[in-house]
């Protein structure tokens, strides 16, 4: 009877599951949420074994990333191919956002990083910069009971001195209202910069150094971990990394924390990341075997 | 009483079938995925067969005059093979490329620098050539000193300044003490090159940049080419002639299409 049962599960993933990977769109979104669960279930098993010690610690293969960063490129050219306005690419780049990242939570990620606006954004037309600063409010309100509700951990991460005054307001507030909790922790990083992260976090052991509260000589590495901006997540440096739209770099994103994060850039325009590049993403960051730099 | 035993066993039972079925599913979408990688793999290979052997006309001319810093990262188990390493620098040397930064983690190329010096013809280091344009090409050895450890040092000159600064504690000293271009002359100061690569070709297992100093990956195109042991001629010619069709915006907007004089409104 088991094995009955397992046969036609297999069959229909044979039938089902190619799917995901050849319709952009598959007509069968409530099958592929499900296929979601599932890998979620099945992947527990191995942390529980690794929990027991019976997988060796250099092996890290079949693991789902704790830190997943995303560059959500693409809006623009997904609207100017359908004929569409930028702002509506914009638009629709947002819900993809927002379908996806409690996925993302459900299957065991415990920080997803946004690179949403950079600081070199700024040199982008200001009807297009004025647009996003008022769809990033815009979500903010109309998500903040959503996000308590799901006990997600929202923090902002950039430098704040050019963002409008109730941007700034919401963020605070946001981030006030989820602060204590751990579990879900989603990072929006807002006129962020991977050079400026790394200044800022010299200049903050500076005026340490000057009041006292530490020496020149013993600042390391470690220290000017502790001063980035990713230094509010458990999980600061990314496992995983995707840049959606087909260009091949990281921008200026997480430059000193990507030192050993897996690299996946899809030819896939952001909108249209669906549930089935998720799961290639994650299974092919699943194969592959890290090695921090060490031999093996 | 009775009644719960053969129950609890019931959906135990389902349980345990719900789980091989849930592992099987599992396996089954790992399979999928693989076959598709390695049906493109091999898509690649033909492809980059045909190119070495010339036979698809648009790479046959590649404006190399874009690719002013290639780097290459090597994973440290193929550092180890000096031989792949110096054949790839003669592949470079006959497509242009002028200059070349060789990156390993554990820094087995910087220890074997003196050979590779010597192996490939017309090289030599980045440091000796400066800016000057060479016949052959200027190489350079970087580890993962160069990256993390090379920013503390270059930190370390700007706290010194900061803190014989005449206003201390001023949030505008610091914003002018710790800014790009102090820490990119500190840098130098430390002997570290601030050459930011237009392109890194990652050789290794690892779709990563290993370490590569941060500071200058800003806006590299990284493209993973698989394992330096069975690098392949085309596929490197594919990689530095798609780089040279990439167009860059460095993050501003050329692409807003708008139909009236109200930009705000329109958009």
């Amino acid at each position: 009877m088991s094995s009955l049962l397992s046969i036609f599960l297999t069959c229909l993933a044979l039938i089902l599951i190619p799917c995901l990977f050849i319709f952009r769109r598959p007509s069968v979104p409530l099958f592929l949420k499900k296929t979601i669960i599932f890998i979620k279930t099945a992947t527990s098993q191995y942390n529980d074994e690794e929990e027991s010690g019976t997988i060796g610690g250099k092996e890290k293969r079949g693991r789902m990333p704790k830190h997943v960063a995303i560059i959500l490129d693409g809006n623009r050219r997904w609207a100017n191919k359908r004929g569409l306005r930028v702002s509506e690419g914009h638009e629709a780049g947002a819900r993809r956002l927002l379908e996806h990242v409690m996925d993302c939570f459900a299957m065991g990620i415990n920080t997803i990083s946004l690179f949403a606006f950079s600081t070199e954004n700024w040199g982008r037309p200001d009807g297009e910069v004025n647009f996003l600063m008022a769809m990033f409010e815009k979500n903010f309100k109309s998500e903040m009971a959503y996000y308590d509700r799901y006990k997600v951990k929202i923090s902002v991460i950039g430098r704040r001195t050019n963002m409008p005054e109730s941007l700034l307001g919401l963020i605070q507030e946001v981030e006030e209202a989820t602060k204590s909790y751990k579990e879900k922790h989603l990072i929006m990083a807002i006129d962020y910069s991977g050079r400026f992260d790394i200044l800022q976090a010299c200049k903050c052991l500076a005026e340490k150094t000057k009041n006292g509260l530490i020496q020149v000589e013993d600042i390391d590495e470690r220290m000017i971990d502790k001063e980035l901006m990713t230094s509010c997540s458990e999980y600061p440096n990314p496992d995983l990394l995707i840049r959606t739209s087909g260009e091949q770099r990281i921008s200026n994103f997480f430059l000193w924390q990507s030192a050993y994060t897996e690299l996946y850039f899809p030819n896939v325009l952001w909108p249209d990341f669906g549930e089935a590049e998720y799961l290639k993403a994650l299974t092919w960051y699943q194969q592959r075997q890290r090695r921090f730099g060490r031999r093996v | 009483m009775d009644f719960n035993d053969p129950m609890l066993a019931l959906s135990s039972w389902i349980g345990q079938i719900g789980d091989f079925g849930l592992g099987l599913l599992w396996r089954f979408i790992h399979i999928v995925v693989t076959l598709c990688h390695i049906v493109s793999g091999i898509f690649e290979a033909v492809e980059s067969y045909a190119i070495s052997l010339g036979l698809i006309q648009k790479y046959s001319s590649t404006d190399i005059e874009k690719l002013k810093c290639l780097a290459v990262v090597v994973d440290i188990e193929a550092a180890r093979d000096v031989s792949k390493v110096v054949e790839l620098l003669e592949w470079l040397t006959t497509i242009g490329v002028k200059q070349v930064g060789l990156f390993d983690s554990q820094g087995l190329l910087k220890k074997s620098k003196d050979m590779i010096l010597e192996m490939v013809p017309r090289s030599v280091l980045l440091q000796e050539t400066g800016e000057k344009d060479t016949s052959g090409i200027a190489l350079e050895f970087i580890s993962s000193s160069d990256n993390k450890e090379a920013v503390v040092k270059a930190a370390n000159i700007l706290f010194q300044k900061y803190l014989k600064s005449r206003h201390p504690g001023k949030d505008e000293e610091g914003e002018n003490v710790f800014t790009e271009s102090h820490l990119n002359e500190a840098l130098r100061v430390v002997g570290e090159s601030v050459h930011v690569p237009d392109l890194l070709l990652v050789y290794g297992p690892v779709r990563s940049h290993l370490g590569f100093p941060a500071w200058r990956l800003r806006y590299t195109e990284i493209v993973h080419m698989g394992s330096l042991k069975y690098m392949r001629y085309g596929s490197l010619l594919k990689a530095i002639h798609k780089f040279t069709g990439v167009r860059q915006n460095y993050g501003k907007g050329l692409m807003v299409i708008t139909e009236s004089r109200d930009s705000n409104r329109n958009f």
